[in-house]
């Protein structure tokens, strides 16, 4: 319970903290422009502006104790912050001082040294909050440094990037930094540099390469979010499955440290979506979910580009056209069986969309040899129904160059055994239909 | 006909011009207030923020609604499935004399099961009250078939000759333990009724490949035992619109009751009537907004269409005897089992993406040996003729073939034992299901029981995995498909459900 109470007004000092500074800026401002004509009535005001910097300075300290007690930050800052911060409540207290009845004639005589001491007391606020803002966001948080610091290098490609000087290290920094960095080190744990990342925290080795078990981040980062062990903590922004895959990646591979590009990672395609998202290259629409959820291979010959326009323009001429994927688009067109004299009019549009034609159906159309002379153009077809028309041996050439081409339906047609002979050279080819040729 | 003729049938009576005022007035706030909230909300988070929330609208058009967002991304991956074709064996078939091969049974016959097994679980008052639960082996041999060398029943001559295309679940379980739960959970993904079915979720989700035909097609068979009733509400739509529910084929002259035009009436008045009807009911949907008017807009031109569309497909007459030969002798008495297996064929060779036959019948509480095997006969030759006519036609390729029923049967025999006579109540921890076709693995068993097929000792599959499974086929990832009803978003699967990937070819 007492903890409790402890850890509450521990968390206000960053609230009560801003307090002192306010007042005792006031006070020292009030002092100084005092000694214009103009402002010199604010004088008067300045013991009652310093008494609540010094009592709000001392809640603040006692407040900041409290919160050192939670522990977890870098014990040199933290160290010179306290002393600092009680020295500006003593200061303030005495200056204060100086202001009431029994020393006020003294102070009055020598009003410039004593208005000296309140440019110290400027410096010393300055000194205080510095270290404190050190301690929540960092020493390298507000540096003279960033002045002269150039902007990381952006890897143009996925290819190009390092794994985890330009993909882990970063999304460590932006996801777990805030708390787990040198100067803070909740949990005891710093990701901000590998060294740090391999020391681990209080609970153990943070990452352990091979390992997703002994892996405390991955573990964290994985458990649901309703635990209060999940990591990020409470109103803090969750890792996206993306990145989940990503750290889980780097993990699995046995943590790929210095100068490692992703070009030369084996079998990393799988992650590279994620890592272009990352990075914010290429295509910034990628939808993770889907990525996650679909495991089959998608041929990367089908173009990514695609105008949505010619599905309108081929539905209206009455063909069937189902669309299997959105992206990359990927198509089941049928051609309703006995239009084949729609084939003139519609072949234009067959003919730029045949990259994105994944099944077609050209069944029962009445359709010969020279009338499917596009069909070497859809060289990403898996599925192709032919069956049902007047097609001859001479089609196999048109289709010998269907790479991707899985099954063929070849039924009812007069196809003979040397046509289906010749087909037996395609790579991909698995189910050809020959049921019931027709004889010439 | 003036284009404000129809003005004279807008009723005018002083509700009406209420109600139109009233639906004026939200209208506006509706509109106004979301497209002001809207704009607040897009300069608070920006754009690019707003683009990745899952879930939230991300299209400028302020008209897309939800069921348009969720539909629109459908589908979700490359499906391997086009149509479907289940063969639902209503009454719950025992796995015992048709897949589960269970030879260790044989020497236990009549002794009583080891209460190790059962671990006090829940009978059905059938059977709950029995003094001794005696085991009984399967009445009917086993022998392995096809390169799998799977064990198949003698009951199951045909189907063991194509079991070299089925993918056998042998793990399926449910939660309910009586018929019509059972089949609800099935068809629904929940016991309770009012859900809409698989086929109307398939319709809702995909849409039609066929205009001229319903989506989802529905086929009972007439020469089945009707010990367990078959309501229509297994093929309805629930609280999707109506136009996706299962339309039922009947045998016989009228396949589609009150499709044909009444006597002396031609299909040119037929066309007017349908054309004018449409216009009155556009004009009952202004003020009310109630999809289902929609709905019934919709389903009057798709029966006009079916005018032609259905006699077609409903004539078997054109088809070679060779093909009746496979099917088997009863396949040209129209409504029988093989006759719809033919049906079933020719509503999928024209596209038609769902299409559910049942047969009942296979609920045998007593005198098991002999109601097996006529179900058995029944259906046995003509369901593996369906896969080799499908295969050969190439249209295996992207059909997906499902044979079960709602749950299985159990090791002990309810009633008392007879040496050559005994029946088996209701199981749903476990029994046997098969697909095939497109997208599954073929000449595979899944999943094992224990010796006494009672529990599941290895790769279980829920219904709602086995849902979850089929819509995956289909492209849709069950988690996705979604429809907002009462409050709250409803899907086929609940919460429920995991893909089985292992199945996946």
């Amino acid at each position: 319970m007492l903890l409790n109470i402890t850890t509450f007004t521990g968390h206000l000092h960053p609230l009560i903290v801003h307090l002192p500074i306010g007042f005792l800026l006031l006070a020292i401002l009030f002092e100084l422009v005092s000694y214009f004509n103009r402002f010199k009535e604010l004088k008067v005001a300045v013991p009652f502006t310093l008494f609540l910097g010094f009592v709000t300075a001392t809640l603040a300290s006692v407040f900041g104790y409290l919160l050192s007690l939670g522990g977890d930050y870098d014990p040199q800052i933290l160290s010179d912050h306290k002393i600092a911060g009680i020295a500006l409540a003593v200061v303030s207290g005495l200056l204060f001082l100086l202001t009431t009845p029994p020393f006020k004639k003294t102070v009055e005589a020598n009003r410039r040294l004593f208005s000296a001491a309140y440019v110290i007391l400027f410096f010393l606020v300055n000194y205080t909050g510095h270290l404190g803002g050190s301690l929540t966001h960092g020493s390298d948080y507000l540096s003279l440094d960033l002045i002269s610091e150039k902007a990381p290098q952006k890897p143009l490609k996925v290819e190009e990037a390092l794994l985890f000087e330009d993909v882990v290290q970063p999304l460590l920094n932006k996801r777990c930094a805030q708390c787990h960095r040198d100067g803070k080190l909740k949990g005891e744990l710093s990701v901000q540099s590998f060294v740090a990342l391999m020391k681990g925290g209080k609970s153990g080795l943070a990452v352990v390469g091979g390992s997703l078990e002994k892996s405390e981040l991955y573990k964290r980062i994985t458990l649901d979010p309703s635990n209060e062990k999940h990591m990020p903590a409470d109103g803090k922004t969750p890792l996206t499955p993306g990145e989940t895959s990503l750290i889980k990646w780097w993990i699995e591979k046995g943590m790929a440290m210095k100068g490692i590009k992703m070009g030369d990672l084996k079998d990393a395609d799988e992650i590279k979506p994620f890592a272009a998202q990352f990075l914010e290259l290429g295509e910034s629409s990628i939808n993770t979910e889907v990525i996650t959820k679909s495991e089959n291979k998608i041929n990367p010959d089908i173009p990514s580009v695609f105008n949505s326009g010619l599905i309108d323009s081929l539905r209206n001429e009455g063909l069937n056209v189902r669309i299997m994927l959105h992206q990359p688009v990927m198509l089941d067109i049928t051609i309703p069986a006995g239009s084949g004299n729609k084939m003139n009019r519609i072949i234009g549009n067959l003919k730029t969309i045949a990259k994105n034609v994944i099944w077609l159906n050209l069944s029962n159309n009445g359709l010969t040899d020279t009338d499917v002379d596009f069909l070497p153009l859809m060289t990403n077809l898996e599925k192709l129904r032919l069956e049902k028309n007047p097609l001859t041996d001479q089609i196999t050439k048109a289709l010998l160059g269907l790479n991707h081409l899985e099954a063929l339906n070849l039924n009812e047609t007069k196809i003979t055994r040397a046509g289906l002979e010749k087909l037996k050279q395609m790579p991909n080819l698995k189910r050809v239909y020959s049921w019931k040729p027709v004889n010439k | 006909m003036s284009d404000n003729h129809h003005e004279s049938f807008r009723l005018h009576s002083p509700e009406f011009d209420q109600l139109n005022k009233r639906l004026d007035r939200r209208n506006f706030l509706t509109k106004t207030s979301l497209g002001l909230g809207a704009l607040a909300l897009g300069s608070l988070i920006g754009n690019r923020v707003l683009g990745k929330v899952p879930g939230a609208v991300t299209n400028d058009h302020a008209t897309v609604t939800l069921e348009e967002e969720i539909l629109r991304a459908i589908p979700h991956f490359a499906p391997k499935a086009k149509r479907v074709v289940y063969l639902f064996m209503s009454g719950g078939p025992s796995q015992f004399e048709t897949f589960d091969y269970k030879p260790k049974l044989a020497g236990m016959f009549g002794q009583s099961l080891p209460d190790s097994v059962r671990q006090g679980q829940r009978l059905t008052a059938m059977s709950a009250n029995q003094s001794i639960f005696p085991v009984v082996p399967s009445a009917y041999k086993f022998s392995q078939y096809g390169e799998s060398q799977t064990w198949i029943s003698e009951l199951l001559p045909h189907t063991a000759r194509v079991v070299d295309d089925l993918c056998i679940i042998k793990s399926i379980h449910s939660e309910a333990i009586n018929h019509d739960p059972a089949i609800t959970f099935f068809q629904t993904g929940t016991q309770l009724p009012g859900r809409p079915s698989i086929g109307s979720w398939v319709s809702y989700g995909l849409g039609s490949d066929n205009k001229n035909l319903p989506t989802f097609i529905v086929l009972v068979s007439k020469n089945a035992v009707k010990d367990q009733p078959l309501y229509s509400r297994l093929w309805g739509n629930g609280f999707l619109p109506s136009e996706h529910q299962g339309v039922q084929f009947r045998a016989g002259k009228d396949p589609v009751l009150f499709l044909d035009n009444p006597e002396g009436y031609d299909g040119k008045d037929r066309k007017e009537m349908l054309d004018y009807l449409s216009k009155l009911n556009t004009m009952q949907n202004e003020p009310y907004g109630d999809p289902e008017v929609q709905a019934r807009i919709s389903q009057y031109e798709m029966a006009y269409r079916m005018q032609t569309s259905v006699p077609e497909v409903m004539d078997t007459s054109g088809e070679p005897d060779e093909v009746f030969e496979l099917y088997g002798p009863d396949s040209r008495d129209s409504g029988t089992y093989a006759a719809n297996c033919i049906l079933a064929r020719k509503l999928l060779e024209k596209d038609v993406k769902f299409v559910q036959l049942y047969h009942q019948g296979w609920d045998h509480h007593g005198g098991l040996p002999a109601g097996i095997k006529k179900q058995c006969k029944d259906t046995d030759q003509a369901t593996a003729a369906l896969i080799k006519d499908l295969k050969r036609r190439g249209l295996l390729e992207d059909t997906l073939v499902i044979w079960g029923g709602e749950f299985g049967r159990t090791v002990y025999s309810q009633g008392k034992l007879q040496t050559n006579d005994y029946g088996r109540d209701h199981h749903p921890r476990c029994f046997t299901m098969w697909m095939a076709g497109a997208g599954v693995k073929p000449g595979i068993s899944y999943g094992e029981t224990d010796d006494f097929s009672y529990n599941i000792v290895k790769n279980p599959v829920h219904v709602h995995d086995f849902q979850a499974t089929l819509m995956h086929l289909m492209g849709v990832d069950h988690e996705r498909l979604t429809f907002k009803f009462q409050g709250r978003r409803f899907r086929l699967t609940d919460v429920q459900g995991n893909v089985v990937r292992d199945i996946l070819s």
